[in-house]
């Protein structure tokens, strides 16, 4: 389709073919694209700020593996069928129910953010003891997806893993619309805790001089930056490394004042997922590649470069 | 005036005591040092003052109001902190002052809380910095851009978690000079840690040897005898007084 096809498109002038192609499949796409990166990118720089480590990521309390596991259990157990992946217009709006192996996603993500929001309440609640609750029970939920995946048909297993690639073409009006409610309603608070997140950097016993409530402040942070995570992966699968490059990035070329970052985060997340997907459909040969395996490509060598730099910074 | 009554406290529930019934009593304005070997129980005192920890039993009280029942937002307006590890993130000076701002704000600065700023980044001779990244600065100014965020709120009480253990001689000297500052001309009473005794009797007008969780000894400088601090730091030193000074050698 040309640039002013698909104008003519989007306001349903042209060949009906291209009007739904348009409508129904690419804003949708475009949406997800800028409300997912914008989200999940927010979503990392809280986690960094609240877990106080640079490296933390929607991935570091296991969110993200608990939903791959919550997404195997509705398709391999409940044969929730879910196989649309949005490169197939014949497949599209495939299968009885659309929302039901994303709704036992985002059950099993919200039971796991609760499981070690809920552990930490109960001990200390540090940062590091965080991240450590999040790494295994994490790695609970991948052992149990893979014993899972052992067992199942060879449909129910593809099914599985296609499921399990980050995919921006299962988006629809409504998904968007969801997760749109939910990113605004996260920006307002993280915006409103800008100020504290400032104080946060300079630590825990800083932060409570402050006047700051840190445990409280920490725990609905991680709850409402996991909300987010949980709506995103749920309805699109896992789209690795938006949520920690881009905090970076934005840091990097903004600062680390939250009132600036928050905001720029979101932005820059936008930027490079709507790029990915691009990217993902330009060199996918006519169809597109899992957005979630091009933003892991573009990540991982940022990783190292980032890993190096800090290293080097502290020699 | 600060006052300590009776302070008791222990981490997993009050097991594992630390604090054995503290008590200790500073005049307004004045400043206090808190001496003892590691592990006396100086830094979980703080933390009980910041509100960081909850006491067992007994009573911390300013200007003869106790605290312990204030929220962190109250108690924060009466109290302010300067670690010993200062590290601010990648903020600018400017933006790490207004925190200590954040006790009277709660979501966004306003007009009054930029005015307290600017004119703390004036009085402290902070103007060339304040745009500055704290992460480019050097340790002494780290210090005074940490004083600078706990005079900001305007607190009666300060406390000091050994800050001069990370400075080198000359910003040594700069923070003590700072800290007399804050005393005389701004009437804040001070509380601070130091494991540096000739640091120690130099600055401060009181002082409380802590030992298992108690203040031992309370005082004046006549406290440091050989005696009292072979009985604190279980070492032996030479205390000599050169025309009304005193030094401690063979620390």
């Amino acid at each position: 389709m040309s640039i002013s096809d698909c104008i003519s498109a989007l306001f349903g002038n042209g060949s009906q073919a291209n009007v739904r192609i348009m409508q129904n499949i690419r804003v949708p796409r475009i949406i997800a694209a800028i409300v997912a990166g914008a989200g999940l990118s927010l979503s990392g720089l809280i986690m960094q700020t609240n877990l106080n480590n640079y490296m933390a990521s929607p991935s570091t309390l296991g969110i993200t593996n608990a939903a791959v596991f919550g997404a195997n259990v509705s398709i391999i157990v409940f044969a929730g069928g879910f196989l649309n992946t949005g490169n197939n217009l014949s497949s599209y709006m495939a299968g009885t129910n659309p929302y039901a192996t994303s709704a036992v996603a985002f059950v099993f993500s919200i039971l796991s953010i609760l499981l070690i929001l809920g552990l930490c309440r109960i001990r200390s609640f540090s940062p590091g003891v965080l991240v450590l609750s999040g790494i295994a029970i994490g790695s609970v939920w991948t052992a149990a997806t893979t014993i899972m995946q052992f067992y199942a048909t060879d449909v129910g297993l593809s099914a599985a893993v296609i499921w399990s690639f980050g995919d921006l073409g299962r988006a629809t009006y409504e998904t968007d619309l969801i997760m749109t409610v939910v990113l605004f309603a996260a920006l307002i608070f993280f915006m409103l805790m800008s100020q504290k997140y400032n104080a946060m950097l300079s630590g825990d016993e800083t932060a409570t001089s402050l006047g700051i409530n840190v445990k409280t402040l920490r725990f609905v942070s991680l709850l409402i930056a996991s909300l987010f995570i949980a709506v995103s992966v749920s309805f699109l699968g896992t789209i690795g490394f938006v949520g920690i490059i881009c905090p970076h990035i934005a840091k990097k070329l903004f600062g680390q004042n939250h009132k600036v970052s928050i905001p720029a985060s979101a932005l820059t997340g936008s930027i490079l997922l709507l790029c990915a997907d691009s990217l993902s459909r330009t060199i996918g040969n006519g169809s597109a590649l899992p957005v979630g395996a091009i933003t892991s490509l573009l990540g991982a060598p940022f990783f190292v470069a980032l890993i190096l730099s800090r290293r080097g910074k502290h020699a | 005036m600060l006052e300590i009554k009776d302070l008791h406290f222990g981490y997993d529930k009050g097991k594992n005591k630390v604090l054995n019934g503290i008590n200790l009593t500073l005049e307004e304005g004045k400043i206090g040092i808190l001496l003892g070997r590691n592990g006396a129980g100086k830094t979980t005192l703080f933390k009980t003052i910041l509100g960081i920890e909850k006491p067992g039993s007994g009573d911390i009280l300013i200007q003869s109001k106790s605290i312990l029942g204030l929220s962190y937002k109250e108690r924060a307006k009466q109290i302010s902190y300067v670690p010993q590890l200062v590290n601010f993130g990648d903020l600018t000076v400017y933006e790490t002052i207004l925190t200590g701002r954040i006790p009277y704000f709660g979501f966004s600065a306003g007009k009054e809380d930029h005015e307290e700023v600017k004119k703390v980044i004036s009085e402290m001779s902070l103007e060339e910095l304040s745009e500055k990244s704290t992460e480019k600065l050097s340790g002494g100014e780290r210090q005074k851009v940490a004083i600078a965020r706990a005079i900001v709120g305007k607190p009666k009480l300060i406390v000091f978690d050994e800050p001069t253990g990370n400075l080198d001689l000359s910003n040594e000297r700069l923070l003590i000079e700072e800290t007399k500052k804050l005393s005389k001309e701004y009437g804040i009473t001070i509380l601070c840690s130091l494991h540096n005794l000739n640091e120690a009797v130099e600055l401060g007008d009181s002082f409380f040897f802590m030992d298992e969780g108690v203040v031992k000894y309370s005082g004046g400088n006549e406290l440091f005898t050989e005696e009292v601090i072979e009985d604190i730091f279980k070492v032996n030193v030479k205390v000599v007084n050169i025309e009304n000074k005193i030094l401690i050698t063979g620390e």
